[in-house]
């Protein structure tokens, strides 16, 4: 390490100096985008520890594969991408040692959702943005991690259907399946939220 | 409204329909109030979504979560590490020198055992004891060679003429 102080070096001469082997400069990224980067990962797993490990291999998985960031998106998003393949991958080892519930296949069949009466009142009109947030958090708590993940990708990463599908390794019918008991489970969440008020 | 309608709406609502799709079904919910609800409702929660992300902070220090993180690409480091730079001159000293000196005391020995008539050896023993050789009657290379150690030194004469007690300087071979 070179002692060098990167506190005001932009993150593209940063990358490039982590390439040459530079830990501080590296370090110097982790400590500008660690937030975001666990953020994402305890949205898609709802599990701190969990999220604090995956985000802790995101960034040893990122400084192995420097050489493949080529400057295409920004360097948060490349993480971010590299975070939620982490995760996809976490989600799919945890499902293999559980049985899926009864309501998860009604949901892959397309039941449930159908049964649920619309809300017609926006259950968030009026809500201060921080009490907005608090409430989307604890509705996103309670969908099943198949669910979530979908949303997540459509919603917080401005994810089109085909790269969600191409993402997670379905088709993109699961995901439109997928995406819309999502939604309709958080509208039928947030309006109940609003009635307990 | 059955199940692909209602997929239809939400795809209609993100934008994933071709444009005349996409305009059949904006006829569709202006003339069904089912459609037009479940559509506002879908719309309602991707606005609540996008202006709602929340905001989480790692909920470890900067330095104690870096120390995990540096110290396991240390780790890593030998099985992904790209091969360190060497100099020219570093792989010259390493590895071009000593096959220098191998070579050229293989070809003395050759040149000494099946060129010279006269050579003789001095010293003859099994192979547990270490032998000495002297490859030519007036040689300037005497070869010392230990099978049990798997060594061999040779010495030769800087100026064997010149001096009654030659000046030798042994070479070791492993």
């Amino acid at each position: 390490m070179s002692g060098q102080n990167y506190s005001s070096t932009d993150d593209e001469s940063l990358v490039k100096a982590a390439r040459k082997g530079e830990l501080a400069a590296f370090e110097e990224l982790v400590f500008r985008h660690r937030d975001p980067i666990y953020a994402r990962a305890f949205s898609m797993t709802r599990n701190e520890q969990d999220a604090v490990d995956l985000s802790q291999e995101a960034w040893i998985k990122g400084w192995q594969r420097l050489e493949q960031f080529h400057g295409e998106s920004s360097f948060t998003t490349w993480m971010t991408r590299i975070v939620i393949n982490l995760c996809l991958d976490h989600l799919r080892k945890q499902k293999r040692h559980r049985a899926d519930s009864i309501e998860e296949m009604d949901e892959e069949s397309g039941g449930v959702e159908r049964q649920m009466p619309v809300v017609a009142v926006n259950p968030t009109a009026g809500l201060e943005r921080a009490e907005l947030r608090v409430k989307i958090d604890a509705a996103l708590a309670e969908l099943s991690a198949e669910h979530r993940a979908v949303l997540v990708l459509h919603e917080f990463e401005d994810m089109e259907y085909k790269e969600i599908a191409k993402t997670i390794g379905c088709s993109i019918g699961t995901v439109m399946s997928r995406l819309f008991y999502a939604r309709r489970k958080m509208a039928a969440l947030l309006a109940d939220m609003r009635r307990e008020i | 409204m059955n199940q692909e309608q209602q997929l239809k709406l939400q795809a209609f609502l993100d934008g994933e329909l071709p444009e005349r799709e996409a305009r059949e079904i904006l006829s569709w919910t202006q003339r069904d109030s089912a459609a037009a609800a479940l559509v506002a409702e879908l719309r309602n929660t991707r606005q609540a979504m996008a202006k709602a992300e929340p905001h989480l902070s790692l909920p470890e220090s900067r330095e104690f979560f870096w120390s995990k993180i540096e110290r396991e690409i240390q780790r890593r480091e030998p099985a992904t590490a790209s091969a360190p730079d060497v100099s020219i001159y570093a792989a010259l000293r390493r590895w071009l020198l000593p096959a220098v000196a191998v070579g050229a005391l293989v070809i003395a020995g050759m040149i000494a055992r099946f060129n010279v008539p006269n050579a003789t050896v001095e010293t003859v023993a099994d192979a547990d004891t270490p032998t000495v050789e002297t490859t030519l009657a007036n040689s300037d290379a005497t070869t010392y060679r230990d099978a049990s150690e798997g060594t061999t030194l040779v010495w030769f004469s800087a100026a064997a003429d010149a001096s009654p007690v030659p000046n030798k300087k042994p070479t070791a071979i492993n």
